[in-house]
């Protein structure tokens, strides 16, 4: 079993050893990629937007009602013969399931897979009392027999080749066991059989316990789970007191989802629905002796929590690993504790402590790949940047990130020492770009594999007087926000985006107290700094009676419109102004293609090639897809490239924090875009043309990397 | 749509996507075909491997996975009518199959054919779902390498939602304690993600389809 990383550089040099193992990487990657294209197959049967807004419904009522839920289920099955108990805590749980056994007098125990029992550690509890423990969905037994963690919830032992499973079985029979998986296959079939008919107890986890009839329902495509539950005389199954449902309905809708989501199936092959003791002919009474261990470990509290109670969602279908690009990159056991991705991310701080969460947290990219696919509409990201936020709160966070909150709340010393850095640094020049170190991780750790851009000699701010363009009867008026970068390092795409709005009649303001969207500190955790720049960037737009806030930085956009609401949730005075700020936040593409609806005719194309990365947080975080493709394709040859909506392993800080996961990210990114021939490549985000331009100036890679402002500015017909 | 040409729609649905996850799908015009069928797959099969020690059992020669074989092989058929299953008690007599409707936990190491009846299906994703209550029932349809389950035609239904009431319906029946679902023959893909058949339950699952 793995353990939690303590610290950041032992977290690094884990994942270092990861990102070396080139099965798992091929794997992963192969995965990955093949999942992508069978979940949309799958899903395109089912309204699958409908179905998560159900599921996510569902589950936040059936939370409200969790105490009314246990109260009836415990009432249906009890009446059906089952002994029903609760546990509060883990070690609860174990204590209880070994005093079944003993009370039995069990010595051989088979056990379907069950998450829960993972969290709860069952199997040292048991192997304490010296029972005999077998796993026996094939994954988990061959995980034991390594003494190893799951590395996937639902695909155990993704981490690992049939040779190593070979080996696994060969030890195991004491028979050398061939490679081949259909062979390995039938060796688990035999060995298994064997301890099925041995045991004494079956140990099951439970993806349903349905209050109304008191069922409980295990979900399973190798029939162990039957076996499990059918074949021992004593059957415990262990259940979180989330998995209490009232119905078989919304089960049923969960299982449109689940199986879908996990494996790209339409349904897996066994669902069993067990309400009540069913026979047993090895007992003198011919019934089943059946207990239900409900758990608690903090979920009642959990239950309670306005933002955190939307974990009660996660089906367990291990979505949010499948489409994590750092999950692909370093495999679970580097990416979670007992629960892996992104909910594990989450569920380590609930059910294992915030100090193993303390490090695991910082892991996420933000790309919001998960947030897109959840089962059950959770949040991920969010939830994940609210975990660094409490860890912070709670016992204090690193120094440099509460140094960085505490300059960038002061709008006016940050920006003096934006300015002031552009002279301490020693810029070289790349091409035609100057590069250096980058902000605001300025404050941050070094990396090497990129190239990084220097502080313009002027900033945007600096220029605007001069650049503003003069419109008479104008079509529209807008504000734009600039972010740091754009300000500080790239103003040359801010006065791209203006030159064209110029030429569209479009009057444009720059309201000059604007300051960091506040998304660097969000992601480290700096919520009271964050709330701080968020207030002053309100104020900033507040009283320009303006038809649209225009960002060239998906990142801000993003933030701004979909975080904003919540950030400043608690300041009254501001409801009106937040609300009015976030809806006119616009990408520039969606104004520039749906209000302006530029065409073809505007521009000049000179049939330059060019391709396109779809920034993560314009293509998910605004769901904006179509318009800076037809924009891109109105202005040049557009080719499409593979994989164009995966992260470039940017993510701000998080690119200082994890450089070694960030560097991979963005070789796979660069060689899809070298692999189009393209001239050029386009993007919606300051970020991502930061890390991809500087990782191909690094390489000398034949491409340009440009905003997509840019583009269509330097072909807009006079 | 007449109600025969909806159900001959959710036929050729259920057909497909049954087909789509392994099962093999067989309309048969008559149950006496249907029993002939189940013969007729236990005798073309290898016979079954015995998994785990059964002293009774005669062994015949290591099978596939060099476990011994069975001589005499077994049909097991625990939820057929009592005039169903006498048919078919006769057909496997002819062969020389033993066939049974109890005792199945003197045979967990393997058994060749087990026959169970569906309850009601779901088109969409080609299951069937099938009263378990009775432990023979529900061992016949796990410790078969071939398991064969008859649906009559009128009783598929167009997705999961649409059987809700039927589930809820089925489980309120007293002593209702264990409903299965299956969709196709035991899988895995915990190696490498590479698909495989059989490793725990059936190798093979077949689904008759039988008219009303």
């Amino acid at each position: 079993m793995h353990e939690a990383p303590n610290t950041l550089s032992d977290y690094r040099k884990q994942i270092n050893e990861a990102l070396q193992d080139d099965f798992l990487r091929k794997t992963l990657d192969t995965f990955a990629v093949a999942y992508r294209a069978n979940r949309e197959t799958i899903f395109k049967e089912v309204d699958e937007q409908g179905l998560i807004k159900q599921i996510a419904d569902a589950r936040d009522a059936a939370c409200k009602r969790l105490e009314e839920l246990y109260t009836q289920f415990k009432a249906e099955a009890e009446k059906r013969g089952v002994i029903v108990h609760r546990a509060a805590t883990a070690e609860d749980a174990n204590n209880i399931i070994a005093r079944i056994a003993r009370d039995n007098n069990v010595k051989r125990v088979v056990k379907s897979k069950s998450m829960t029992a993972e969290e709860t550690h069952l199997n040292d509890r048991l192997f304490a009392d010296n029972l005999i423990v077998d796993e026996t969905d094939l994954g988990e037994w061959i995980i034991q027999l390594r003494h190893e963690g799951p590395s996937h919830m639902v695909m155990p032992a993704i981490h690992l080749s049939r040779y190593q499973v070979a080996d696994d079985f060969t030890k195991a029979t004491g028979v050398k066991q061939d490679s081949d998986i259909q062979r390995l296959v039938k060796v688990a079939r035999v060995q298994l059989r064997r301890k099925f008919i041995a045991a004494d107890m079956g140990i099951s986890g439970c993806n349903f316990a349905i209050a109304e009839n008191g069922t409980i329902t295990t979900v399973t495509n190798e029939g162990n789970a039957r076996m499990v539950t059918t074949l021992p005389r004593v059957h415990v199954a262990l259940v979180g007191l989330d998995k209490l449902t009232p119905t078989v309905d919304e089960a049923l809708t969960a299982l449109l989802v689940l199986p879908r989501n996990a494996t790209a199936q339409r349904l897996t092959t066994y669902v069993s629905w067990m309400c009540g003791a069913g026979e047993c002919s090895i007992n003198k009474d011919n019934k089943k002796i059946l207990h239900v261990v409900f758990l608690d470990n903090g979920r009642t509290e959990i239950a309670k929590d306005p933002l955190f109670s939307q974990i009660f969602r996660c089906v367990r279908c291990g979505a949010c690993s499948n489409v994590c690009p750092v999950y692909r990159l370093v495999g679970g056991h580097k990416m979670g504790y007992i629960y892996i991705g992104a909910i594990g991310l989450i569920l380590t701080y609930f059910y294992h402590g915030k100090d193993r969460a303390r490090v695991l947290c910082q892991n996420c990219v933000g790309c919001e790949a998960c947030k897109n696919v959840c089962a059950g509409g959770i949040d991920l990201p969010r939830l994940i940047r609210e975990i660094r936020s409490r860890v912070n709160d709670e016992q204090g966070g690193e120094t440099v990130p509460a140094l960085l909150g505490a300059v960038m709340s002061n709008r006016k010393l940050f920006h003096t020492l934006l300015k002031f850095a552009k002279y301490a640094q020693k810029p070289f020049t790349g091409r035609d770009v100057q590069f250096q170190r980058h902000l605001p991780a300025i404050f941050l750790g070094k990396h090497d594999f990129k190239a990084l851009p220097a502080i313009a000699a002027k900033s945007f701010r600096d220029r605007w007087p001069e650049i503003a363009p003069q419109v008479s009867s104008p079509k529209f008026r807008v504000a734009l926000f600039s972010g740091c970068a754009q300000d500080f390092i790239y103003p040359e795409q801010l006065e791209a985006c203006v030159k064209l709005l110029g030429s569209k009649n479009v009057a444009v303001d720059f309201p000059m107290t604007q300051s960091c969207c506040g998304l660097p500190l969000d992601m480290m955790g700096q919520r009271k700094a964050g709330i701080d720049v968020a207030k002053q960037n309100v104020q900033a737009f507040s009283n320009g009676k303006y038809d649209a806030i225009i960002t060239l930085c998906a990142s801000c956009a993003s933030f701004l419109k979909h975080s904003y609401p919540h950030l400043l949730e608690k300041e009254s005075s501001l409801q009106y102004a937040v609300k009015d700020f976030s809806e006119k936040i616009t990408d520039f593409s969606s104004f520039v293609h749906d209000k302006l609806n530029v065409t073809a005719d505007d521009f000049n194309n000179n049939g330059e090639k060019v391709t396109y990365h779809a920034a993560c947080h314009i293509c998910r975080g605004l769901g904006v897809k179509e318009a800076p493709r037809e924009l891109v394709a109105s202005a040049a040859t557009y080719v499409p490239c593979e994989e164009e909506e995966t992260c470039c392993g940017f993510g701000g800080t998080y690119s200082a924090k994890f450089p070694e996961i960030s560097a991979q990210l963005l070789e796979n990114k660069l060689a899809n875009i070298n692999a189009t021939g393209a001239a050029r490549v386009v993007v919606d985000c300051p970020g991502c043309i930061m890390q991809i331009r500087g990782g191909a100036e690094k390489r000398k890679l034949p491409f340009k990397v440009t905003h997509i402002a840019e583009l269509l500015a330097e072909n807009l017909k006079r | 749509m007449s109600p025969a040409d909806t159900n001959r729609e959710l036929v050729e649905i259920f057909t497909a996507k049954a087909t789509a996850v392994n099962s093999v799908v067989q309309e048969v015009p008559s149950l006496e075909a249907a029993l002939q069928y189940v013969v007729d797959v236990c005798e073309s099969k290898l016979p079954a491997e015995i998994l785990a020690d059964e002293p009774d059992a005669e062994q015949g020669p290591p099978g596939p996975n060099n476990m011994p074989t069975r001589v005499k092989r077994i049909v097991a058929a625990p939820d057929l009518p009592e005039n169903e299953f006498s048919s078919l008690a006769q057909l496997c007599a002819a062969k020389g199959f033993a066939c049974v409707r109890d005792g199945l936990r003197k045979h967990l190491a393997g058994i060749d054919v087990g026959v169970s009846c569906a309850d009601f299906a779901v088109a969409a994703s080609g299951t069937c779902s099938v009263n378990t209550d009775c432990e023979q029932t529900r061992l016949a349809g796990m410790i078969s390498e071939v398991s064969v389950i008859f649906l009559h035609k009128s009783k598929i239904y167009p997705d999961l939602p649409s059987i809700a009431q039927l589930l809820r319906q089925r489980m309120g029946e007293s002593p209702a304690t264990f409903t299965t679902f299956i969709s196709g023959p035991s899988r895995t893909a915990d190696i490498e993600r590479v698909a495989a058949v059989g490793v725990h339950g059936p190798l093979e699952q077949h689904i008759i389809l039988l008219e009303d």
